[in-house]
């Protein structure tokens, strides 16, 4: 799909040479067309060439914009470096909102860049994997060397001992292994709780627990290992009177001994000899057999019971402590127990010195994973503190709205409406501390109330005319200065389609330019009118007075709509009577004009605000053929236009 | 409690029932296990949850981990009518196995009134069987601590 895609760009702006040029015979052959469709009587042939520049000219006027634009986007798909920045823009959202896909589409090459940059360099591999792997060997080691250590120090120290003779003797007395006899007397364990669990409901019957032994509630407890039970036979077809009997974690050790009615679970801390299994069958046996009534008809109620506890108490006081060295050595074999002793020693030291270095290395590397952790707890801190310091900015914006902010799958996300005029959040974002790149915005175009984006948007809408100023004024907006009524009667549209809610537009105070002495000045320079004699383009003689006063007039104008930021613009027309034949009397008109101009020139009337038109005799300010009507014909009037000021 | 995909029961629990357990064990168990005390009268009684994973497909579903129970909370999503379909069909098989127990039928989501999709005439219908089906809401509460006390009392009759 996106193969074709490409294509489709290429071929766009690369069009092949046939396909780029304009077939300017049939346009131009159409134009013609259209021109006679219109007016029927244009002439064969058309006046119109194929290469006519016009047509040029109309096809910049039709498109001229979309040429602009396919250009311009030309340029970005041309420019890998700006396709690449606009691809990018792009990109994040794109993928936040990919769907699965997007992963197996990547996976494979992913996998293979992967695979390419271990075999280029190992070491990258190696470097990222040894903070995990060595700690984890270190330990393993460690546990190692510490368990050989343990059974030989126990071997070295029980052989050595009065009470190891005696087990000597025992082994040999009982036929055992010494090493057996050795492990039962010495191994170090304590039993924590001891559990009695009803088999065919889950229900606790009993509890004991060792003086310093947490758990969590030993009700839940209880039903949970039953689940655990049913969940491993299930799942791996046990059957249906086997139990699992050992579950371990680290040193600790669940042993489960299962009865027909009830189960016995004993919580281990340490290496129990197989022994304390025997004597937890010898309890859920004696259980069975006291209790075996109670225990077939519980539902729950455990009161009938009270009396098993003891039996789990005698469990759970299980424990072997680590004994002492004693100080006492055997009378026997003085001699040879010394030198043995003396070896025991200076393998005690070895071993203490391990020990010791072992615990510096465990130590100093416990050290460094909490401040690694540390430091990745404040980092996320100070991340989080970022990002909502971040959303407290916007959203104290005003034009802005956040409807939504969450954090997934390490992208911070946040969506909401925001007024076009308002701030750029991404803006905003750049001044905090959280990576751009981590967030995923998506903001919905809306339009503010606040007062003083209306007044933007007022701004951008009526333009008002530099006269008139707008200004916010407790919550509203109160134009002033004076404009043109057309003005005025637009700003009262738009004050009455602003949405309630809002601030209002109060257009009360804009004066009309009309009914300022501005109008009244406008009014009198209208209303002047300078006579000419027949045939004459001077003004008849007298009329200097009015010549005079116009000129005044025009320049009082002039200074105060210049104080207005408004400009004016002087038309001087000339008219002529109806004697005489009219192209004649549109040049006398337009000649009386320029005369009148010329005039009002030299009276100080600058020049560049004034333009000429001459109207012949087509406008008579009288109709009728009485010399009267004729002599008030011939004359020039001078109309005011107003201007903004550039 | 019992009840098909997503109807709601382990918010029905979290909320309303003592917790230790967190609810991976239900993705990795297929049982998480709550307690629930509510008092008859002066007396307290504690019910032992076994929430199990919820599973449309009726074939998944672990029923040995209701060996011994004493009775259960049926759920069904009430904006989707399906789910109390399933819920049907798990009361029958539970039925078939273990025989009659004692339950309640609580119909989930009932704060989403505007997407609510099971008739009253229905309820009406089960009810009439003897069920005891009552609405509830993990969001307001509603029917939750009936359903647990109203089953504790029949549990323990």
């Amino acid at each position: 799909m996106s193969i074709s895609a490409a294509e489709t760009l290429e071929w766009l702006f690369h069009p092949r040479p046939a396909e780029g040029t304009i077939d300017r015979q049939t346009l131009a052959e159409l134009l013609v067309e259209l021109a006679r469709a219109v007016e029927p009587r244009t002439e064969q042939p058309p006046g119109v060439a194929p290469f006519d520049p016009r047509l040029e000219e109309l096809r910049r006027l039709i498109l001229g914009r979309e040429i602009e634009l396919l250009e311009r986007l030309r340029q970005v798909i041309d420019d890998p470096e700006r396709l690449g920045l606009a691809v990018g823009r792009a990109l994040p959202t794109a993928v936040a909102s990919s769907d699965v896909r997007l992963g197996h589409v990547l996976a494979p090459a992913l996998e293979r860049a992967t695979e390419t940059s271990i075999r280029n360099d190992p070491r990258i591999l190696v470097d990222i994997l040894q903070p995990v792997i060595g700690p984890a060997i270190r330990k393993s080691v460690g546990e190692t060397i510490d368990n050989s250590f343990q059974s030989l120090n126990e071997s070295l120290r029980q052989s050595l001992s009065w009470r190891g003779l005696r087990w000597r003797i025992e082994a040999w007395r009982t036929g055992k292994p010494f090493a057996e006899v050795v492990l039962n007397h010495s191994l170090v364990y304590q039993v924590e709780h001891v559990f009695l669990i009803h088999s065919h409901t889950g229900l606790l019957i009993s509890h004991v627990a060792a003086p310093d032994a947490a758990t969590q509630d030993p009700q839940l407890v209880s039903s949970m290992l039953t689940a655990i039970q049913d969940f491993v036979r299930d799942s791996f077809k046990g059957s249906g009177q086997q139990a699992v009997d050992t579950l371990r974690l680290g040193d600790l050790r669940l042993w489960c001994e299962a009865g027909p009615l009830a189960m016995v679970v004993a919580v281990i801390r340490g290496n129990p000899p197989e022994d304390l299994r025997i004597r937890l069958r010898g309890v859920i046996g004696r259980i069975h057999q006291d209790r075996r009534q109670a225990l077939e008809s519980f539902d729950g109620d455990s009161s009938g019971l009270a009396d098993v506890e003891a039996h789990l108490a005698a469990c759970a006081a299980m424990r072997q402590q680590a004994t002492t060295r004693k100080r006492g050595f055997p009378w026997l074999v003085f001699l040879l127990a010394m030198l043995l002793v003396a070896g025991a020693a200076g393998v005690g030291y070895w071993r203490w010195e391990v020990a010791q270095e072992q615990a510096r290395v465990r130590a100093e590397q416990e050290a460094e994973e909490a401040r690694i952790r540390a430091e990745q707890e404040a980092r996320r801190a100070a991340e989080l503190k970022a990002w909502s310091d971040y959303l407290d900015r916007l959203r104290a914006q005003p034009g802005i709205v956040v409807t939504e902010a969450d954090e997934r799958d390490g992208k911070f996300m946040v969506s909401g409406l925001r007024d076009p005029l308002a701030a750029d959040p991404a803006q905003i974002l750049r001044d905090t501390d959280v990576d751009p790149e981590r967030v995923a915005s998506r903001w919905q175009p809306y339009q503010s109330l606040e007062p003083r984006f209306v007044l933007r948007r007022l701004e951008a809408s009526l333009k008002p005319p530099p006269s008139v100023t707008l200004l916010l004024v407790n919550d509203r907006i109160v134009a002033s200065g004076a404009a043109t009524p057309i003005w005025i009667s637009r700003a009262r549209t738009a004050a009455r389609e602003l949405p309630a809610g809002g601030p209002t537009f109060d257009v009360s105070e804009v004066t009309n330019i009309a009914e300022t002495t501005l109008g009244e000045l406008r009014r009198a320079i209208q209303s002047h009118e300078i006579r000419f004699n027949t045939d004459e383009a001077l003004p008849s003689p007298g009329q200097e007075g009015v010549l005079d006063t116009l000129a005044g007039q025009i320049k009082e104008l002039t200074t105060l709509a210049s104080s207005l930021r408004l400009m004016p613009r002087f038309r001087v027309s000339g008219h002529a009577d109806d004697t005489g034949p009219s192209t004649l009397n549109l040049s006398l008109s337009v000649a009386r004009a320029g005369a009148v101009l010329a005039l009002l020139k030299k009276r100080g009337v600058p020049a560049d605000l004034m333009s000429i038109g001459g109207a012949g005799n087509l406008d008579p300010a009288e109709m009728g053929q009485t010399e009267r009507a004729r002599s008030l014909n011939r004359r020039v009037t001078v109309t005011v236009r107003l201007e903004d000021e550039p | 409690m019992l009840g098909g995909f997503s109807v709601g029961k382990t918010s029905l629990v979290k909320r309303y029932v003592e917790s230790v357990f967190s609810e991976t064990y239900l993705t990795t168990v297929g049982v998480k296990i709550d307690k629930k005390t509510v008092a008859l009268g002066d007396r307290p009684v504690s019910l032992i949850l076994w929430d199990l994973a919820g599973e449309d497909d009726l074939a998944s579903l672990r029923l040995s981990y209701l060996r011994g129970a004493a009775g259960y909370v049926l759920v069904a999503d009430g904006t989707r009518p399906a789910t109390l379909e399933i819920a049907l069909s798990i009361r029958k098989r539970v039925e078939v196995d273990y025989g009659a127990l004692p339950f309640a039928m609580l119909i989930n989501k009932y704060d989403l009134q505007d997407q609510w999709a099971i008739s009253e005439e229905k309820l009406e219908e089960l009810r009439r069987d003897g069920w005891w089906v009552r609405p509830s809401s993990a969001r307001t509460g509603e029917g939750v601590e009936d359903a647990f006390t109203d089953l504790a009392q029949r549990v323990t009759r």
